[in-house]
């Protein structure tokens, strides 16, 4: 029985260090004081208030919620094909291929951004807007073809051919048989897609111009300004925004076999 | 498999080329900028940047604290890994649940909480004082130790989700077996376990070192101008400098890094095999 | 050939430079019942998705019902196939996948309707139509594939392997489908095996295959008791395969001196056809098996390993013991020496 102890005491410990400091933020965003101090100066909601009343703060929080939403569509369009013709043809180059499309999961973001303002943004006047929406559907990409391409491959090939010799076209096939099929593992990637985009920093980091500016790096210049709990309150409703997606997306598809 | 492979490849090139011309490119480029000075090819840039007393601090602590982190996530990853996997069904999927949860929040956020933890007026510090331990707040916030705490605790979850599937991939009964026939716990883990799974710990390690070379936040809001890491480095010299040879040179170093590691994690599994 | 239903004429097949099937020749009249039978990698599954269309041959022709299809597309062929796997649609229900088809076809929704309950009704569905294929067992699952490709009225209707997932009971219960189906229909059918027994059983016409080569096409009685080649005889069943020199048989040991009336080729016997305690020769009893209606020995002698077989009620000799044994001239099988059996 004392295994049995030691295991649970090792995986509460664990769990308090990866999960615990997000209590902390929870409730350091409470402070009824003007500074940041944990265990807070009395308690009030004051500051996630004051959150969404922030100008930048809002502007930025919709440049980042249109990147995520249209930098994963952008990248699941590019990306489902893409996966399939890994799993399901026998393609030249293929693994070229794979790791062109892997390859931005290794290049450091804050390189991105400082490559894409160099040589697009400068030099060929693309907005930074288009900049980091590129930068974000490559950055998405690699997740989208991975969580894609494990759906296919736990779906069984001779469906399509079933469905082609019962009279489909192979784009038909895929529309019909394959697609409703893998549906989850698609919902599954763009959340994941969703998320990273919607978390990522450093690509942002030289890609931010007068008024464009993504959520992350606001709160990192915010807080270079003002050491007020308004970014503990911010970061605790982000994180409960992203718990809140996690549980219904473990709920609805299991979420967790995907990552 | 369908054989014509020329509609495959029409399927898969929009995203390859997507990625090549419009992220690939304009890395490489900014990469070869390293190698020009004044126009002309030269490596030049690295003997300069190499020269530099800072430079080399901020690599070998960088090369340290990615090196530290794995490590440790390592240790503190089988132990939890296997009391996960040692779960039944059902809280071994709430469990996994939380540890996957964190990759999921803003890394801001993340990052943010060490703030309140390890601050002159934080959690630490408050314990420190009311123990007396010392009469003034220690400084940790802007230590290595701060990074150190704030890397470990974003990359953590990604080796205990590599380690967890290399577990439950481990055959049936093997650990049992091994204990029957007479092996120490020690054994079981150098002779069975690590063996094993060793391949999920390449993944593992491979995605918390990078992680850690390449990680930005953390470094930045926990280390400061005091604790620089060649991310913040990089971003230093170009804010500051505009210089671009700098960022060439370390955006080339960590790219490098970060496949070599992985290189020799595979390696060092095939040598124990 | 002029009264060939599909006609493969030299047809080649290959995965990239994976020669499979070098040049093959086949005529299959209508309403046949054909067996392709090999080990696995013999081709025989490749040949069957060529005739479907799912692949290209490098060189040779394809005719179906007259009709030369060697470029037609799967989707415009007319083919039915049952997979192995069954490969049904797991999001449809089982009235849905048997409609799959029909609807792709525009057909009016009523009659969709009538011939899918038609095509459930035939293989004894009816009842589940509303059921999901997770939902239904094995023998069930394979009977909606089967629907689902007759529905459509194919030309000719390739079975992939059809009885190896089913269970020893199921797979007697579905032989006796097939072939009242198959009766009722008069479809072509072909279907692939690489179960001998499943191939005398169901076929009217078995088409050996070995290494991408036809081996023998014949009746399943022709195939059984008339194997053309060694690996044919091996096949199905004559264990005891012995090379001729002279007036010797040749074994994995050695030779054995005895006047059998053929001159060269190999000479082959069935376990069936040796007994076990009387007779000229002599061997050391290293196994013996029960298998119900006889026992089953296997027999050491100088020359190499002898697999007889005695009734069971026959007396035990126990493992160990010196025998005598016979290897009758008169139930030998005599393979003359062909091709490439050496």
């Amino acid at each position: 029985m004392t295994s049995k102890w030691t295991s649970r005491l090792i995986i509460g410990l664990t769990l308090t260090f990866l999960i615990g400091p997000f209590f902390i933020i929870i409730f350091a965003g409470m402070s009824a004081g003007d500074f940041m101090t944990f265990p807070p100066d009395g308690l009030s909601l004051k500051w996630y208030m004051k959150v969404f009343t922030v100008e930048s703060f809002r502007e930025s929080f919709a440049l980042s919620l249109f990147l995520a939403i249209f930098g994963t569509i952008a990248a699941l369009i590019l990306g489902v094909p893409a996966a399939y013709a890994i799993s399901r043809y026998n393609i030249p180059y293929a693994e070229t291929i794979k790791t062109v499309v892997a390859a931005p999961i290794i290049v450091p973001g804050i390189i991105v951004g400082l490559a894409l303002l160099r040589y697009l943004v400068v030099p060929l006047s693309f907005t930074v807007t288009l900049a980091l929406f590129m930068a974000h559907t490559a950055l998405v990409l690699p997740y989208a073809v991975r969580v894609v391409s494990s759906s296919l491959n736990n779906l069984r090939s001779d469906m399509e051919e079933a469905a082609v010799l019962l009279g489909c076209s192979r784009i038909g096939a895929f529309m019909r048989v394959v697609l409703p099929n893998i549906q989850s593992g698609v919902l599954a990637a763009f959340i994941l897609g969703f998320v990273t985009s919607f978390n990522q920093v450093p690509v942002s980091l030289f890609l931010s111009g007068p008024g464009v500016r993504t959520l992350p790096i606001d709160m990192l210049s915010y807080m270079e300004i003002t050491y007020d709990p308004s970014v503990a309150a911010l970061s605790a409703l982000l994180a409960l925004l992203s718990v809140a997606i996690v549980f219904l997306a473990e709920k609805f598809l299991g979420f967790s076999r995907y990552v | 498999m369908f054989q014509n492979n020329r509609e495959g490849l029409a399927l898969a090139l929009p995203a390859a080329l997507f990625t090549a011309i419009l992220f690939l490119l304009p890395v490489g480029l900014l990469l070869s900028e390293a190698f020009k000075i004044g126009g002309q090819w030269s490596l030049q840039g690295y003997v300069d940047f190499a020269s530099k007393p800072l430079n080399q601090t901020v690599f070998l602590r960088t090369l340290k604290l990615g090196f530290l982190v794995a490590l440790t996530s390592a240790i503190i990853g089988y132990a939890c890994a296997f009391c996960i996997v040692n779960l039944d069904g059902k809280n071994r999927g709430r469990v996994f649940g939380l540890v996957v949860l964190p990759l999921m929040i803003s890394p801001v956020a993340r990052t943010y909480a060490w703030i309140v933890i390890l601050g002159r007026t934080g959690i630490v510090n408050d314990a420190i004082l009311a123990l007396g331990l010392s009469d003034t707040p220690i400084r940790i916030l802007f230590t290595e130790t701060a990074v150190f705490l704030g890397l470990l605790q974003l990359f953590l979850p990604l080796m205990i989700i590599s380690l967890v599937s290399a577990l439950e991939n481990l055959p049936k009964d093997v650990i049992p077996a091994a204990r029957v026939l007479g092996a120490s716990w020690i054994q079981v883990f150098t002779k069975i376990i690590l063996p094993l799974t060793k391949d999920g710990l390449v993944m593992g390690g491979t995605l918390v070192f990078t992680g850690s070379l390449t990680a930005y936040i953390t470094p930045a809001i926990l280390g400061g101008s005091k604790v620089l890491m060649l991310e913040t480095l990089l971003y230093q010299r170009v804010n500051v400098a505009n210089d671009f040879v700098s960022a060439g040179i370390i955006a080339t170093i960590l790219i490098t890094m970060s496949f070599g590691a992985n290189l020799l994690l595979k390696r060092i599994a095939k040598a124990r095999s | 050939m002029s009264n060939a239903f599909v006609s493969l004429q030299k047809l080649s097949l290959a995965y990239g430079q994976t020669v499979v099937v070098p040049e093959l020749n086949l005529d299959i009249r209508e309403g046949e019942l054909i067996a392709l039978l090999g080990p696995s990698g013999c081709g025989k599954t490749t040949t069957m998705r060529a005739i479907a269309g799912l692949m290209t041959p490098q060189s040779g022709k394809i005719h179906i019902g007259g009709v030369d299809m060697t470029h037609t597309p799967a989707n415009k062929r007319g083919i039915g196939l049952v997979f192995q796997s069954y490969a049904l649609f797991p999001h449809l229900t089982a009235f849905e996948n048997v409609a799959f088809g029909l609807r792709l076809k525009k057909m009016p929704v009523s009659e969709i309707k009538s011939r899918v309950e038609e095509g459930l009704n035939t293989v004894g569905l009816s009842h589940l139509a509303d059921r999901k294929p997770a939902e239904m067992s094995g023998g069930q699952q394979q009977r909606l594939s089967l629907a689902r490709s007759l529905v459509m009225e194919p030309k000719v209707l390739l079975l992939d392997e059809p009885l190896s997932n089913l269970d020893a009971r199921l797979r007697l219960d579905m032989r006796t489908e097939l072939q009242r189906l198959q009766r009722a229909t008069g479809i072509t059918m072909i279907f692939v095996t690489h179960d001998q027994a499943e191939a005398l059983a169901l076929a009217d016409r078995i088409v050996l295959m070995k290494d991408g080569v036809i081996e023998q096409v014949g009746t399943p009685d022709e195939l059984y008791n008339n194997p053309a080649s060694k690996f044919a005889a091996d096949f199905f069943g004559f264990e005891n395969i012995f090379a001729i020199k002279g007036s010797n048989i040749i074994g994995s040991n050695g030779s054995l001196t005895a006047n059998f009336d053929a001159e060269n080729g190999h000479l082959a016997w069935r376990p069936s056809a040796i007994s076990v305690g009387s007779g000229p020769f002599q061997g050391t009893v290293m196994g013996v098996s029960f298998a119900g209606e006889q026992r089953e020995y296997v027999i050491k002698t100088d020359f190499g390993q002898i697999k007889a077989a005695n009734p069971a009620a026959d007396p035990v000799y126990e493992i160990g013991t010196l025998v005598a044994f016979d290897l009758p001239s008169k139930s030998a099988w005599h393979l003359p020496n062909v091709g490439n059996d050496s």
